[in-house]
């Protein structure tokens, strides 16, 4: 009762505090904000350069992606980075397989194993079968299409990785396990972020900084360096894409089985 | 015109069904009958709504040869269709059945035989 | 941008995470904290920040939920404070 206590009013001081803060600051888009127009005789206003450059320098429409992928490569690397800790931080928590411990069998990759059971199952199975192969091919589409459309990497892998936790709840995790192996996945992690670094690395050997991308238009082959900028956007946006799906499934497959990946939910 | 009207209809008759969900929500018995009133009333109101959304965006006939985005937006929202249809029972159905294998006892009239557990039994 | 509609989402918003926080069932607790991440998506798209709203929908509301419920399934359900 006194944590609680004590809880609430840090909480109520942190909020005034904020509250307060807000009261500082510019209205919901306003225009002469300084984020927006940029201080007067000081530096110019990040905003409206990628309004007005973002589709000169990297030809992709959507000016979210632009940024992401590109103005703040770091930012977006970095945070692959901290996904696939945080799978990692999983796994080296709650996998329990000793090596001594003899090893499951293997997983045999049936193909009909929603339809037979119960009833119930068959109606959940049906109805996976359907969603599943949609609910991929639009995760695709969202990683490819991330430039002109909302949505990128995150997003279509996050898909991706539900796509396969939905196989895991409409059926069985083992069925699941047997379509995305673990080995497969933790490799298809290390995999993505190995794109990403890649992208960055690559530039440094041609003479340029980290993660700058208009020098690779010596091979990609490009009009010039504003093609070559979008087309590692989208190499970026796969790598992002394979690490989160990833991860997701593998954060999803230690959890629900206590570690143990042999079945369970 | 008359797409706007019948939109605008079916709009208003989903909002009807959604009243009636949350109502059956709130006032049934029992869990079967709950979800029974969720899940049904759930899909049909969305369906309408959608559907009127669709009709809505259609302003008259013409666009059907020439109005090439509105006919995205149209062919979009009938993707949402099929997938609530697809969905939203099969989860009603599985609700029911995790409720079922968790021991959720219906409500029945009494004199009146609980056919669910003569099939579960039967199985 | 939609004064009004703003101010009902926010006003759900903080009841759904006032209620997340109160009950004891973890798992209502998980489905309301679903219904927070849903609500906050519909906020961002309204202000017109779509790709956030993306971001939310398909990972706070939908993957976190199954996440909480595969935890809550190996653990207790009843929360003790």
């Amino acid at each position: 009762m006194n944590a609680k206590v004590s809880a609430t009013i840090a909480v109520i001081i942190t909020g005034a505090v904020l509250l307060y803060g807000v009261a500082d600051f510019p209205d919901f888009g306003d225009p002469t904000s300084p984020a927006n127009a940029g201080v007067e005789g000081g530096a110019p206003s990040a905003s409206l350069h990628f309004i007005n450059e973002s589709y000169k320098e990297t030809k992709v429409p959507n000016l979210v992606t632009s940024v992401l992928a590109d103005y703040r490569g770091y930012d977006t690397m970095f945070e692959t980075v901290v996904i696939f800790a945080a799978g990692l931080a999983i796994f080296v928590i709650l996998r329990n397989l000793r090596s001594d411990d003899p090893l499951p069998e293997p997983l045999p990759a049936t193909e009909d194993r929603f339809i037979d059971g119960d009833h119930q199952r068959i109606i959940v199975g049906t109805t996976c079968r359907i969603a599943i192969p949609l609910v991929q091919i639009f995760a695709l589409y969202v990683v490819a299409h991330g430039h002109h459309s909302p949505g990128g990497g995150f997003q279509g892998g996050v898909m991706l990785g539900a796509s396969f936790i939905l196989v895991a709840l409409g059926g069985n995790l083992r069925d699941a396990l047997a379509r995305l192996g673990e080995d497969t996945f933790m490799r298809l992690a290390s995999l993505g972020i190995l794109i990403y670094a890649a992208f960055g690395l690559v530039p440094q050997f041609l003479g340029r900084n980290f993660l700058d991308y208009g020098v690779l238009e010596k091979i990609f082959l490009t009009d010039g360096p504003e093609m070559a900028r979008s087309h590692s956007m989208l190499g970026v946006e796969v790598g992002v894409a394979l690490t989160v799906m990833s991860i997701m499934f593998a954060i999803f497959a230690n959890l629900s089985s206590r570690g143990e990946m042999r079945g369970g939910l | 015109m008359i797409f706007s009207l019948l939109g605008g209809l079916l709009i208003v008759a989903g909002l009807v069904f959604f009243f009636g969900a949350a109502l059956g929500l709130l006032r049934f018995p029992d869990f079967y009958s709950r979800m029974h009133a969720a899940g049904k009333g759930d899909t049909l109101s969305s369906l309408l709504v959608v559907i009127g959304f669709a009709l809505h965006e259609l302003h008259d006939f013409s666009s059907f040869t020439h109005d090439w985005p509105t006919i995205l937006v149209i062919l979009k929202l009938s993707a949402i269709v099929v997938f609530i249809f697809l969905t939203s029972p099969t989860s009603t159905s599985a609700l029911m059945d995790a409720g079922w294998e968790d021991g959720v006892e219906p409500v029945i009239e009494p004199g009146r035989p609980n056919v669910l557990r003569d099939d579960t039994e039967a199985r | 941008m939609i004064l009004s509609l703003n101010i009902v989402l926010l006003v759900f918003l903080v009841v759904a995470a006032v209620i997340s926080l109160g009950v004891k069932d973890l798992l209502s607790g998980s489905m309301v904290l679903g219904i927070y991440g849903f609500l906050i998506c519909l906020l961002w798209a309204e202000m017109g920040a779509v790709d956030v709203a993306f971001t939310e929908a398909a990972v706070g509301a939908g993957v976190s939920t199954v996440l909480f419920v595969a935890t809550i399934l190996n653990t207790k359900r009843r929360s003790t404070d």
